[in-house]
């Protein structure tokens, strides 16, 4: 059972694969219906999930299990109220009684939002830049702790001159046109160059993955053909 | 309802940011920040059917105008209804899933990331034609040298490039990357705390 699913699994792939590869003659049909088929696939088994591991354990289950306490059934109500609620946006009469849940659902979304900016961006991001001048691994070798606040003043100064490229903040000329600050001006120049260098850096390492994904897929095609020659 | 809606975005956002960073001064804080993820993780569950159901709604229309295209309409829905279905009966942990997994959702998606180096390349060349000032060639030169640094060579070996390609993703590159992502951390924040004082109202509360 598991060599035959094996099989139409790698068949499968194979017609997929070359469906979509197929776009490198242009956008043609064979093109078009691998991709629809692929949204209508990944649409419905995220539909089956959301049932089975998000409504179904959290809200489902525990409504109708006895081992729950009315307490606990009672807070569920809430969730259930608010997808009847949402539900109605199916309809265009009733669109407007989401807009609660959908109120709810923004402000906990900013609030995550907010949280995880600060604790995950933010914060790491300013102690990295700082963290970048810990002197304590170095003592004793002149070289190495050259090197390391040299490049610790790069990072501080490539971030402080990116970050100066995206301050549009201007005052108005004598001849009515607005303008930045001169020494602004000059920062967010050389910022242009360090967001060019690592837009550079960026773009090379998608393209290497996006090479690693054409590869692994023409060796799939090979493979697939090999097995029967 | 203008009232309410913001009343209910504001109260559930502070509690919830709350439960984040007062948990130290008040305990129960955590509790109800649990609670209310808990509800938001339901509701987004529902919010994806609802949105899933409006995908077929879409399509099926498209079909029964018999607009350009419904033939791939038909195609779409009749797979999604399909796949649903039959994650609806087996569950998605069902061999048969691991088959729609692996058959067909990974292979095209790494099919796509495939034609994307194809277009990539295509796109950085008539970037070349186009635009051919001192931003895009940092750009290109960068990029060329970050990737010579990072591959094998055949028949040379040049150490440099690999010094010179880790110098400018862990020391120029960073810099940037770093003024970028501090910039967006900060476009964020802003964002967030424009909703959580109800001056941006995104679920139409105007």
């Amino acid at each position: 059972m598991a060599i035959s699913l094996d099989l139409i699994t790698g068949a499968i792939s194979f017609l997929f694969t070359l469906l979509i590869l197929s776009y490198v003659i242009g956008d043609n049909p064979l093109f078009k219906i691998g991709t629809y088929i692929f949204v209508g696939v990944s649409a419905g088994f995220i539909a089956a999930i959301a049932v089975w591991q998000v409504v179904i354990p959290r809200l489902v289950s525990p409504l109708i299990s006895t081992s729950v306490s009315i307490t606990e059934k009672g807070l569920l109500l809430v969730p259930l109220l608010g997808a009847l609620l949402l539900i109605m946006k199916i309809s265009p009469r009733l669109s407007g009684m989401g807009r609660i849940v959908m109120a709810f659902l923004t402000g906990v979304g900013a609030a995550v939002t907010i949280a995880g900016a600060l604790t995950g961006t933010l914060m790491p991001q300013v102690m990295g830049t700082i963290n970048a001048f810990d002197m304590a691994p170095y003592q004793g070798n002149a070289g190495l702790l050259l090197e390391s606040i040299t490049n610790g003043a790069i990072v501080l100064f490539g971030t402080i001159f990116t970050l100066s490229y995206f301050h549009f903040g201007a005052r108005p000329r004598a001849d009515g046109s607005m303008r930045r600050l001169g020494l602004i001006e000059i920062f967010a120049w050389v910022g242009r160059v360090f967001i060019g260098i690592t837009l550079g850096a960026i773009f090379a390492g998608v393209y290497a993955a996006a090479l690693t994904a054409l590869i692994e897929r023409l060796s799939s095609l090979i493979n697939f053909i090999g097995n029967f020659l | 309802m203008r009232v309410i809606t913001v009343f209910i975005a504001v109260v559930s956002g502070l509690l919830v940011l709350s439960g984040y960073f007062l948990t130290g001064f008040f305990p129960v804080l955590a509790d109800v920040q649990t609670l209310l993820l808990n509800w938001a993780i339901i509701l987004m569950g529902v919010a994806a059917l609802v949105g899933i159901f409006n995908l077929i709604t879409v399509h099926t229309d498209k079909i029964r105008r018999r607009e350009t295209g419904s033939f791939y309409s038909a195609i779409l829905v009749f797979f999604l209804l399909g796949t649903f279905f039959l994650g609806l009966i087996l569950r998605p942990e069902h061999g048969l899933m691991g088959v729609v997994m692996n058959g067909i959702i990974i292979p095209v998606e790494a099919a796509l990331m495939g034609l994307l180096s194809i277009s990539l390349l295509y796109a950085a060349i008539r970037l070349l034609r186009r635009r051919a000032d001192m931003m895009s060639v940092i750009f290109l030169i960068v990029a060329a040298l970050v990737m010579l640094g990072s591959a094998t060579l055949p028949f040379v070996n040049l150490p440099i490039l690999g010094i010179t390609s880790r110098w400018i993703t862990q020391v120029l590159a960073l810099g940037g990357a770093r003024g970028i992502l501090i910039g967006v951390a900060l476009g964020t924040l802003m964002t967030g705390l424009r909703v959580l004082f109800g001056v941006d109202r995104p679920y139409g509360g105007n």
